[in-house]
């Protein structure tokens, strides 16, 4: 991992971490048979690491299936990440010590090095903190649901829903709970009519009231809000997302908002990360994402996204392509199979090879076996000779992607088999660009130099 | 369209012939609490190769008032309270013949019209797509439907009804065995090919890549931008003179909805379909209509141009509906918000529907149904009590603006 320790000034300015993330990663086993063997696992978050700071709300934004929602579980405390630490109330010294020791390999830590790292584990790591700290993490730390018809018990009444927090935690009883809880609906625009009703009396605005209310009850630090107005009608989200803002703003709250709705986030957030398959690709201020998107999944986001104050034929851009697989991702750059300035060193793999064929209805038919030594380097079986030959030829001579064929480093015929050898590409990370702008586009971190001066005409531009 | 920029000359001498119009349409539901006046008195037409939009918010009648063109509502608790929906075909309107009502036409002939004169592509693929058959044999069963006499041509030379049936996918258990058997065996497989062709055909124009791999496949292997793209292919299969479209894009990630909603408006033009677009995003309908009408608790607010619509609108609610859209403009906690929720629809009295939550409200919206009239400007219609009243005192001074609330 590489570091990107933000320096202290920033963290003063937008107040101090409440959520520190450092390599999270989240992977669901997928199992078969009747023996439920692990044959492989889902990376639905794979390596994310992101600072929240006190007061700020950080906007979390990507596609269905990208990872967002498991990342505000783990965060939330609702699943345990698989690896990786997730750090509530880090102190800026101490998550600069820790980044540092993180960096280094296990075995050059010192024994008060490990001590240091124990001694934080306990304090603020959240899924190996003790029980007293943990007490005081779950009070902090709120959730609201996107689905406000499911995420309230059709069977309690409001009272019930709303002062729950306050029951568990001991903190009223009797009249002065129901006090509290007034003064909770209250402060999300409901009353004290509202207290003795079913949540299926309510309409969604005043679900998602509810739930929101809900997480007031202990009056947290930080809340999860996992797409807040997503089932709701535009008219409604309106006033959910003022009412939203404006508890911040008297409550001094943290959010981590997290929303498909570019709009919606370009109005609630002061950061925002963008997700694609379990990764987040770039990271900045709400200025730094929409007037300067670097990462080409950000800047094609920004163009589908439909503006109601644009004229019919200027947005609304798409994508080529499916999101590919999160149980295989693509090595390197995990957009390169649908970025439109891909180049060659993207992290082009045989699978990408295989991907082209079955778009090449004949050819694909006469394929039988793919004999794969690693990522980028494999053997194609066809049928006959004929169609080995051809499959060579065309992966040559410019019928695949430019930078595709730019990666391929040998294409060797024999017979019926095609040995494929792509140029091996390691991971990408996510680096500083300074003034807190990261990106994991090669076009702009320090692997620029390495790309073909073909593809640099953005950069050029810079 | 702002007020000083130029209008171009005006070449709506000679409109559009109409493909449907709508006229007073009344859908009732008869529920447990009374009768929920979901669709009460909506009119409007679609013209010849035209997109219109239907916009409004969740449970404004919008996916009602579409279905009943393919008289899809249950009935029983549905009742067709009134109105009508005129349907001119391609050949009634070049034959100039009389229009069919789609809601009094006997269930034989509503037959042939779905699927063949106007189809439908349904809000969530994954679940209009029958999980248990092929995507060729969906799409297949549109053309043994409808294209059965094409599919035969020069096949049954003999008259054959086991042919002609197994061409209308009624086959019983014995014909499909003698289809198996060698006399009858080379012509069903003559037919196979053909059907084959036509789906492959189908899937081609929606761009899918290799539709021989994707027809052998179930729905459930394919993404949702693909589902949609067979369920637009399957809709399209007979060339409808009408395509319906409600919320196609709403399950889907707005990479893959740009994709869908470019490849919807070319293959409007390239069929010169007319298009019935139902959407709850105003942003997306400014993108794609060239008309726009606006519902509300089950009746027009408002209807016009989209430029129109979305550069002047009149209605208060249009107004707050589009000022409610985040946008680069707004500040953070001064979104304007309309206040409150959409009405119950029982037995609604008669005024305004919107007047609970509108902030010009006067007394006379709360006792008196607005109408849908005609402002200065060609085809433009709202129905609100402030342009209503005095006559011709329309876009005369401004309107005053939402004021701004917290919450």
């Amino acid at each position: 991992m590489t570091t990107m320790t933000p320096d202290v000034t920033d963290s003063t300015r937008a107040g101090a971490p409440v959520m520190t993330l450092r390599n999270v990663q989240k992977y669901f086993p997928i199992k078969e048979g009747a023996l439920q063997r692990v044959v492989g696992h889902v990376r639905a978050v794979d390596g994310v690491s992101l600072d929240i700071h006190r007061g700020e709300t950080v906007g979390l934004v990507g596609e269905s299936g990208c990872g967002k929602t498991t990342l505000g579980r783990c965060i939330s405390g609702l699943t345990d990440p698989t690896a990786g630490g997730i750090y509530f109330r880090l102190s800026t010294e101490d998550r600069a010590r820790l980044d540092s020791l993180l960096d280094t390999p296990p075995e050059q830590l010192s024994a008060e090095d490990k001590a240091f790292i124990d001694r934080i584990d306990r304090a603020h790591r959240i899924d190996r903190m003790s029980p007293e700290q943990r007490r005081i993490y779950r009070r902090n730390c709120q959730v609201v649901f996107q689905d406000a018809f499911s995420s309230l018990n059709p069977r309690q009444l409001v009272k019930d829903i709303v002062a729950r927090p306050l029951r568990v935690y001991r903190e009223a009883s009797g009249h002065e709970l129901t006090e509290r809880t007034v003064a909770l609906l209250e402060s999300v625009g409901l009353g004290r009519q509202h207290l003795y009703r079913y949540p299926h009396q309510f309409s969604g605005g005043q679900r998602q009231r509810i739930s929101i209310a809900r997480a007031l009850a202990l009056d947290p630090e930080f809340i999860v809000l996992d797409e807040p107005t997503s089932a709701l009608d535009v008219s409604v989200q309106a006033q959910i997302l003022n009412l939203l803002h404006e508890l911040q703003r008297e409550r001094g709250l943290t959010y981590l908002f997290i929303s498909h709705d570019l709009g919606v986030v370009r109005l609630m957030a002061d950061r925002i990360a963008v997700m694609y398959l379990g990764e987040v690709v770039e990271q900045g201020t709400v200025e730094d994402i929409f007037e300067r998107p670097l990462h080409p999944y950000t800047e094609a986001l920004l163009a589908a996204n439909p503006d109601i104050n644009a004229a019919p034929g200027e947005s609304m851009r798409g994508l080529e392509g499916n999101v590919p697989d999160p149980a295989n991702p693509p090595q390197g750059c995990r957009f390169h199979t649908r970025c439109p300035v891909a180049t060659p060193i993207c992290g082009w793999e045989v699978d990408d090879a295989v991907q082209w064929l079955t778009d090449q209805a004949r050819l694909f038919d006469t394929l039988t076996a793919v004999e794969r030594l690693s990522e980028f380097d494999a053997t194609l079986v066809f049928e006959d000779e004929e169609s080995a030959a051809e499959v060579a030829g065309r992966l040559t001579a410019g019928a695949v992607p430019p930078p595709m064929a730019a990666a391929t480093e040998a294409v060797e015929p024999q017979g019926q088999r095609v040995r494929i050898r792509m140029r091996p590409v390691e991971r990408v990370e996510l680096e500083d660009l300074g003034g807190s702008h990261l990106t994991s586009c090669v076009l702009y971190t320090s692997r620029r130099r390495d790309v073909d001066p073909g593809y640099t005409t953005k950069l050029t531009a810079e | 369209m702002t007020a000083s920029a130029p209008t171009p000359p005006q070449v709506t001498l000679d409109p559009a012939p109409r493909v449907a119009a709508v006229e007073d349409l009344r859908v009732y539901f008869q529920t447990k609490a009374g009768l929920v006046h979901a669709v009460d008195g909506v009119s409007f037409d679609i013209r010849d190769r035209e997109v219109l939009g239907l916009v409004g918010e969740t449970g404004s009648g919008k996916s009602v008032t579409a279905r009943s063109f393919l008289r899809l509502i249950q009935t029983p608790p549905g009742i067709y309270a009134g109105g009508s929906i005129s349907f001119w075909s391609r050949e009634a309107r070049d034959t100039g013949a009389e229009p069919i009502d789609l809601l009094e036409i006997p269930d034989s002939e509503m037959l042939d019209v779905r699927g063949d004169r106007i189809a439908m592509i349904f809000q969530d693929p994954g679940k209009a797509l029958n999980p248990a058959l092929t995507i060729r044999e969906q799409i297949a069963e549109v053309f043994y439907q409808h294209r059965s006499a094409e599919l035969l041509d020069g096949l049954d030379e003999e008259r054959s009804w086991i042919i002609r049936r197994a061409a209308r996918q009624q086959s019983r258990a014995l014909e499909r065995f003698l289809l198996k058997l060698p006399p009858l065996r080379s012509k069903a497989a003559k037919l196979r090919r053909r059907v084959d062709e036509h789906v492959a055909a189908a899937l081609a124009e929606t761009q899918i890549p290799n539709p021989k791999k994707i027809m052998a496949s179930y729905p459930h292997e394919l993404s949702g931008g693909m589902k949609q793209r067979v369920m637009i292919a399957q809709a399209l299969a007979c060339n409808p003179d009408l395509l319906i479209a409600d919320e196609p894009t709403t399950a889907l990630d707005v990479t893959i909805q740009a994709k869908i909603l470019e490849l919807i408006r070319q293959l409007q033009e390239a069929h010169q379909t007319a298009v019935l677009y139902i959407s709850h995003d105003l942003s997306l309908v400014r993108q794609i209509c060239d008309r726009v009408a606006v519902m509300y608790a089950g009746r027009i607010a408002e209807t016009g141009d989209t430029e129109v619509i979305f550069g002047d609108p009149l209605h208060p609610y249009t107004r707050g509906l589009m000022a409610a859209v985040p946008s680069a403009a707004h500040k953070r906690g001064e979104l304007t918000a309309i206040e409150g929720a959409v009405p119950e629809l029982v037995s609604p009295p008669p005024s305004c529907r919107f007047h609970t939550r509108c902030p010009f409200a006067t007394e006379v919206c709360a006792t008196i149904d607005p109408a849908l009239v005609e402002t200065n400007e060609t085809g433009h219609r709202v129905a609100c009590h402030i342009y209503g009243l005095p006559p011709g005192a329309v876009g005369e001074g401004p309107m005053p603006s939402f004021e701004r609330r917290t919450r």
